[in-house]
């Protein structure tokens, strides 16, 4: 099994090999579709403007967030070199397996799609109810638990998110918002491997969710050659639900771009979830960040 | 976005848009200009230019930031196919390392099963070939019957670097050179059983300059005819545009280190309360439309969005003609960036240039020397359309569609627009800067204008 997948992308990598021109097929657009879509989000959008908030059941306990408690714009990076490396070798491998493999499994029926995609979004669950008991959220733990046990049964194995129709909708977390909530620093910047932007937490949550998982090793399918075949399947998966491709800005500056994004946006989470533990501790992670990587002269 | 794990087939344009313009915004770093230069030659800036219609226009800021609403949009089919080319191009300056990814040009093309005319689209400032805007376009292209081919603006880092001859991009007549052979060379490698009846071009903002360029030089050279050109909200002198931009910057962000870190700090202050605010556990689209529909609600903040993003388009192509130009001004040429190196201090030193800066020392520098007895105002001039005010006034094939209240143009600029293309100009009364693409009359009259049958100027 693991040779035939190496085999599998050696073959697409030759394939690939540079030629004056490449005509490659897409799947077709819908701009129907996405009209209908902005139908949807234009009426999303009037009501947030209307509230001017996005949800409100968090009590602001905390004083808000002044612009003086923003980050440096200086992101702290001390394994730059190796990281940029890794980026760029994620690219290639994106570019030459994983967006190929992502376009292909576009033009499987969407109903197929969607079936795989809440089958490994069910088998996550387990990982999400140990964290939230361990983020001591036990509302939020009790509310994964409910979907794990209605998906598996008459989600008929977590091929239908039934539960999201009885409205408990999944809301996903691992052991990097765990750790976060202890109280752990995000750490310098970290590329890792085939995965791409991540801090050193994020990435030990990864390990660790994926230790959890291997562990746990639900219904035997985390060890073996069937973890290999649904390891692809779920990687190919979840690549096909994220819009971006690397350096489709044809900047020179994306790396620089996708780590202020991606560090910025997890402080923001970060401030999130210390809002909702006000007593715990009093500075914000953002202060933090200022405090430890200010560099020098800035 | 990497951001988020929706589908692309599920996200809206606006969305897409509301959360590039806010992620965008918080892009803009503390420029501290402390980077060597070189003794740059005493070239003077463009002129700066008379007030832009709707600059001062909160409609047309508001338009120009959230486009066309989906109520109004044009009728679109429902399946599109779509393909990618990559092509090599034999004239392209050799690859610099940090450009490893955009060796080969891409485009993106959209083929009718039966023989059909093919409607070439040409992106705007700094924007690739697969934008929101292009792919609204080449739905109602391809809806109408037309084999479609859209393409990255010329100063676009991709065209730069795979299409570019010179390297220094922002040459109405170099960029239409390189435009125009790069789409003989496309055309030539469809496959054999597309078969194309006629060819017109299109382009939107600086893209629709270069798209009447592109025909104007058609029609003295080369093998490939174009049949008609249709330019969507052009600029009719393309360094007075783009002042108007860097005085908007100015006038909504302020200039050096303090306005860009003061409008980074207040915008991550308001999305991290407004997230804390929220019931989400993620931040995902649908929080960063919501944000964005908070963060942005007076005039200042739309000009601060509009005129960010074009800012951040500009830093590659300002780093791109220096590094090509050899200027010197964020690049030693002598010791030009490597893959590794980390490129944080160049982009925050570019970050705070303005364009007229590109001009002065990248650009007119590079083409003075190109160019025997041309001097700064000439290189100016010919950044006008009037370069090809005669085809334009006389030539029926050539059509335009722009806003009243557009601002990149002034109103002695609408004026000579319409005074030059008389009855085959489409003027809206709002829209803004591209607020109206997709929009149903906007999609009609250019159909009709593409089809020769746009019966004139009417109302």
């Amino acid at each position: 099994m693991r040779s035939a997948l190496v085999l599998g992308m050696l073959l697409i990598v030759q394939g690939c090999a540079s030629q004056g021109v490449s005509i490659r097929s897409l799947p077709p657009e819908d701009p129907a579709a996405v009209n209908a879509a902005a139908v949807e989000s234009a009426a999303a959008f009037a009501a947030a403007g209307e509230t001017g908030r996005v949800g409100q059941n968090a009590p602001e306990t905390l004083p808000p967030v002044t612009p003086a408690d923003a980050p440096s714009m200086y992101t702290y990076d001390p394994w730059e070199r190796i990281n940029r490396f890794t980026y760029r070798f994620n690219a290639r491998f994106d570019e030459a397996v994983f967006l190929r493999a992502a376009n292909a499994y576009r033009r499987v029926p969407a109903p197929i799609r969607s079936g795989v995609h809440n089958f490994f979004g069910n088998l996550s669950e387990v990982d999400s109810v140990i964290n939230y008991v361990l983020q001591w959220r036990l509302e939020l733990g009790g509310r994964s638990l409910g979907r794990f046990v209605i998906n598996s049964t008459i989600g008929i194995g977590g091929l239908f998110d039934v539960a999201a129709r009885l409205k408990l909708a999944g809301e996903p977390t691992g052991l990097s918002t765990t750790l976060a909530q202890w109280g752990m620093h995000p750490g310098p910047y970290l590329v890792i491997p085939l995965l791409g932007p991540s801090t050193l937490r994020d990435g030990i949550g990864f390990l660790g969710d994926y230790g959890a998982s291997y562990g746990i090793n639900i219904a035997g399918l985390y060890r073996g050659d069937v973890s290999w075949a649904l390891g692809t399947i779920n990687a190919v998966d979840q690549r096909s639900n994220v819009d971006f491709r690397y350096y489709s800005t044809g900047s020179p500056f994306e790396y620089e771009n996708v780590r202020f994004l991606y560090v910025r946006k997890r402080l923001i989470e970060d401030e999130g979830l210390r809002a909702k533990q006000p007593r715990k501790r009093t500075k914000s992670t953002t202060q933090q960040e200022n405090a430890v990587h200010e560099p020098a002269g800035q | 976005m990497i951001l988020s794990g929706t589908s692309s087939a599920r996200e809206s344009r606006i969305q897409r848009r509301l959360a590039q313009l806010t992620l965008a915004a918080m892009l803009l770093g503390a420029a501290s200009v402390h980077g060597a230069e070189s003794p740059a030659r005493p070239i003077a800036p463009p002129p700066a230019p008379g007030p832009a219609a709707g600059l001062a226009d909160s409609a047309a800021l508001r338009a120009t930031v959230f486009g066309t609403p989906p109520q109004d949009m044009a009728p679109m089919p429902s399946r599109v196919p779509l393909a990618e080319i990559d092509i090599a191009l034999p004239w392209a300056r050799p690859v610099p390392d940090v450009f490893w990814f955009d060796r080969k040009l891409r485009v993106w093309f959209s083929a009718q099963d039966n023989p059909a005319p093919l409607a070439i689209v040409i992106s705007g400032t700094g924007n690739d070939g697969n934008t929101a805007k292009l792919s609204v376009l080449r739905g109602a292209l391809y809806g109408a019957g037309y084999h479609v081919l859209t393409m990255p603006s010329p100063t676009f880092p991709g065209f730069i670097v795979s299409a570019s001859s010179t390297g220094v991009a922002g040459d109405l007549m170099q960029d239409g050179l390189d435009l125009y052979s790069a789409m003989q060379q496309i055309i030539a490698h469809l496959p054999k059983k597309v078969r194309i009846t006629d060819v017109d071009v299109l382009g939107f903002s600086l893209g629709g300059a270069n798209a009447a360029i592109v025909k104007s030089i058609a029609s003295t050279q080369g093998e490939l005819k174009i049949h008609r050109a249709v330019m969507i909200n052009p600029p009719v002198s393309l360094f007075s545009s783009i002042g108007r931009l860097d005085e908007l910057f100015e006038l909504s962000i302020g200039s050096g280190d303090e306005g860009v870190e003061r409008l980074y700090r207040r915008l991550y202050a308001e999305l991290a309360n407004l997230y804390r605010a929220s019931d989400r556990v993620q931040i995902d689209q649908d929080f960063i439309l919501g944000a964005a529909a908070t963060v942005l609600k007076t005039d200042a903040e739309f000009s601060a969005a509009i005129s960010l993003s074009f800012r951040i388009n500009l830093e590659d192509m300002f780093f791109a003609g220096d590094l090509y130009a050899g200027t010197g001004v964020v690049v030693d040429p002598r010791h030009p960036p490597k893959v590794g190196d980390s490129l944080e201090e160049t982009q925050r030193i570019l970050r705070n240039k303005p364009f007229s800066e590109y001009f002065t020392k990248v650009f007119a520098p590079y083409y003075l020397k190109q160019r025997a007895n041309s001097t700064p105002a000439s290189l100016i001039d010919g950044n006008r359309l009037g370069i090809i005010g005669d085809a334009l006034r006389n030539d029926p094939d050539y059509y335009a569609q722009t806003n009243s209240d557009d601002l990149i143009l002034d109103k002695q600029e609408l004026a000579w627009l319409r005074d030059t293309l008389g009855s085959r100009i489409a003027v809206y009364d709002h829209g803004g800067h591209l607020g109206n693409v997709g929009e149903r009359q906007q999609v009609a009259d250019m159909l009709d204008m593409l089809a020769g049958r746009w019966p004139g100027t009417a109302k």
